[in-house]
């Protein structure tokens, strides 16, 4: 299995890069698809079914539709060939190396069994899919940070609207 | 009543903003804010009588803290916040006409001014959530509702390009900060298996603990929550969104974010202080922030030539005021003291709202007479309007924390608090921080006061309205009070 994180993971990373290195939008915009179903993979592998689906449909499908019309509707051209000034990329580059490296010794030092994530029991029976509990904790335990959220929607849509609105010429 | 009607009754109130806005015919919508600060003014109250949990619903406490006297002042912080910045954006409302969208044919004239007044409710919502939050799912849901509002109201202004640019960067940037928090928070329930705080808290104190990997999450809290509140080295943000954003909305972000960054940066930082293992490091790393972001904040302020950014570095330096008091870290509490971080932190955002928000209330009315946010073009106030000058004398001095104002004692007690915890390098750096701020608030006073007027200077009277001059006059009377008897402010905290 490990061996399957290991490609998966490699899909995500390539995706990644490949959404910041194209000058091409719309190849931007497929590898970030590449990168979802990467994810989704991951995901998947770690038996959270419904949040891989959820990667794929809403993020991969919706999504990224919803980016390739709107690059196809305001025609976006080739992103313009940018020097970067060497000190800025030195030191951008420097920072990325420095963090991994931090990442590299804080993880060997914090062995993959230390975490104490609390144990996952298996259920059997109906009612008892993931989809069914993630629906179930989201309406019952909750249902406070989900308000929130509802708010955090509300603004956003106001905000929308409100910064896209026509302009008459 | 219970607290959590607060949040309620202001969401209710944002919304009823909304649809007033989209169905009620209104000659002028500036009148849309007036429901939202009768109503903030009638919660401001509302807060003082609140009373304790009723029902046991422990789904709802697991996210919400009851009985919590400090998130109460927060409240209390949030929402004179947000009244405050609604009476700076009705002064405010002819150049957000101006710089919005053009209205379509037959639409009202003033269209998107009543989203303006209406979108900082939801904001000062998010805030109130946020003070009463015991637990990383509800800490960043609500830390987002604030931001996210703050994003589009930065870039409200969408005709102007400096509007647009602050809102870009801050979009870009905040989007990374919350990445990062979003990563410490992964890190600290893979250490902890907890997402409450007082498990959290409870789990960091055992002996066993794995050092390296509780270091590496605070640090990325860290990271995330010294931008929030424009700690160095990661303020380089605030000066160009402070001076792009509408002003009452930079007010808003200087006062309301901060104090939303240190709710957050405190809850956070409570369970790793308290923690014995690592507290030395974490204080260590909380001492270097602290005084860079004094240096920074204080220097780079002394060079300034805009009114606004010398603001947005005067904020810096406060926050590095406000790390300074919790690097002073209570390991070594003092009994009988009831200098903590907590009450030193409230303390000082109380003051700083004041003052901050009486700078702002000026350079708003005075943007309707002037576009320059110049420092020169402050020259010879005294003359035009004795009263805005009087008023920015005021908050200039409570800035620089000059006796006998509340800013004064906000520095003192963070000063002594560094002292009691012998924190030497700390009160040195703090004294000379605090020192550059005497010269560059004061430079202003004496351009108001005594910079002669050259010939081509507008020399005519200054209208300032009913209803900023009222809030101005209470913002002043509060300082100087506060100034007299700091015991007020420790007063609201109960």
């Amino acid at each position: 299995m490990t061996f399957l994180f290991y490609i998966f993971a490699a899909f995500a990373l390539i995706g990644g890069i490949g959404v910041v290195v194209y000058r091409n939008p719309v190849s931007s915009a497929f590898s970030m698809i590449l990168s979802f179903l990467g994810l989704a993979a991951l995901f998947i592998q770690l038996n959270a079914y419904l949040v891989g689906v959820l990667q794929i449909l809403v993020y991969a499908g919706a999504i990224m539709v919803l980016f390739l019309f709107i690059i196809m509707l305001i025609n976006v051209e080739d992103e313009e060939k940018r020097r970067f000034p060497f000190f800025s990329f030195l030191g951008a580059g420097g920072i990325a190396v420095a963090f991994i490296a931090l990442l590299a010794v804080v993880l060997k030092r914090f062995a993959p069994g230390e975490a104490t994530i609390p144990k996952l029991t298996a259920l059997e029976g109906p009612g008892t899919s993931d989809t069914h509990q993630v629906g179930e904790l989201l309406f019952s335990t909750y249902w406070f940070p989900i308000q929130i959220v509802a708010i955090l929607l509300l603004v956003a849509t106001v905000g929308v609207v409100v910064l896209s609105k026509k302009e008459l010429k | 009543m219970p607290v959590y009607f607060l949040e309620i009754i202001v969401v209710a109130l944002g919304l009823v903003m909304l649809m007033v806005d989209a169905f009620v015919k209104l000659e002028d919508k500036r009148s849309i804010a007036w429901i939202g600060m009768l109503g903030l003014s009638v919660v401001f109250l509302l807060l003082f009588q609140v009373k304790g949990p009723e029902n046991t619903d422990a789904a709802f406490w697991q996210f919400y803290s009851a009985n919590d006297t400090t998130a109460l002042f927060f409240k209390g912080i949030a929402v004179l916040t947000t009244l405050i910045v609604l009476v700076m954006a009705v002064d405010y409302s002819p150049v957000v006409v101006d710089q919005t969208a053009k209205p379509e044919k037959g639409a009202h004239p003033q269209s998107g001014l009543g989203e303006f007044f209406a979108l900082p409710m939801f904001a000062c919502a998010g805030l109130m959530w946020m003070a009463s939050a015991n637990n990383l799912v509800s800490i960043f849901v609500s830390l987002e509702a604030v931001t996210i509002t703050f994003y589009i109201l930065v870039t409200y202004l969408r005709r102007n390009v400096g509007s647009l640019e602050a809102g870009v960067k801050y979009l870009i940037l905040g989007a990374l900060s919350t990445g990062f928090l979003v990563y410490g928070f992964a890190w600290l329930f893979g250490i902890t298996g907890s997402m409450d705080l007082a498990e959290i808290t409870t789990a960091l104190a055992k002996p066993d603990i794995n050092t390296t990997a509780a270091l590496f999450a605070f640090a990325l809290i860290l990271m995330a929550s010294a931008f929030k509140v424009g700690a160095a080295p990661f303020h380089l943000w605030i000066p160009d969104v402070y001076q792009g954003a509408p002003t009452p909305i930079t007010a808003f972000l200087s006062v309301g974010s901060k104090a939303a960054g240190f709710i957050v940066f405190l809850r956070l930082a409570t369970p790793f202080l308290a923690s014995e293992p690592i507290v030395g490091k974490v204080t260590m790393v909380l001492t270097v922030v602290a005084a860079l972001t004094l240096l920074f904040g204080n220097f780079s302020a002394i060079p300034q030539k805009n009114f606004k950014r010398l603001l947005a570095y005067s904020s810096i330096a406060h926050a590095g005021f406000l790390m300074m008091a919790l690097a002073s870290a209570p390991d070594k509490l003092v009994e009988g003291s009831k200098l903590t971080p907590v009450t030193v932190i409230a303390f000082y955002l109380g003051a700083y709202l004041l003052m901050t928000l009486l700078a702002f209330l000026v350079m708003s009315t005075m943007r309707k007479v002037q576009v320059s946010e110049e420092i020169d073009s402050y020259r010879g106030l005294a003359k035009r309007s004795p009263f805005l000058a009087f008023a920015l004398l005021i908050a200039m001095a409570s800035l620089a924390g000059i006796p006998l104002t509340a800013g004064f004692w906000g520095k003192v007690n963070v000063f002594l608090l560094a002292i009691q915890q012998k924190e030497w390098l700390l009160v040195i750096v703090g004294l000379i921080g605090a020192g550059a701020g005497f010269y560059y608030y004061l430079k202003i006073a004496a351009s108001m006061y005594l910079s002669p007027t050259e010939k081509n200077d507008d020399t005519s009277a200054i209208a300032i309205s009913p209803l900023s001059r009222v809030t101005m006059i209470a913002l002043i009377v509060a300082i100087i009070a506060a100034g007299f008897a700091p015991g007020l402010i420790f007063g609201l905290m109960g």
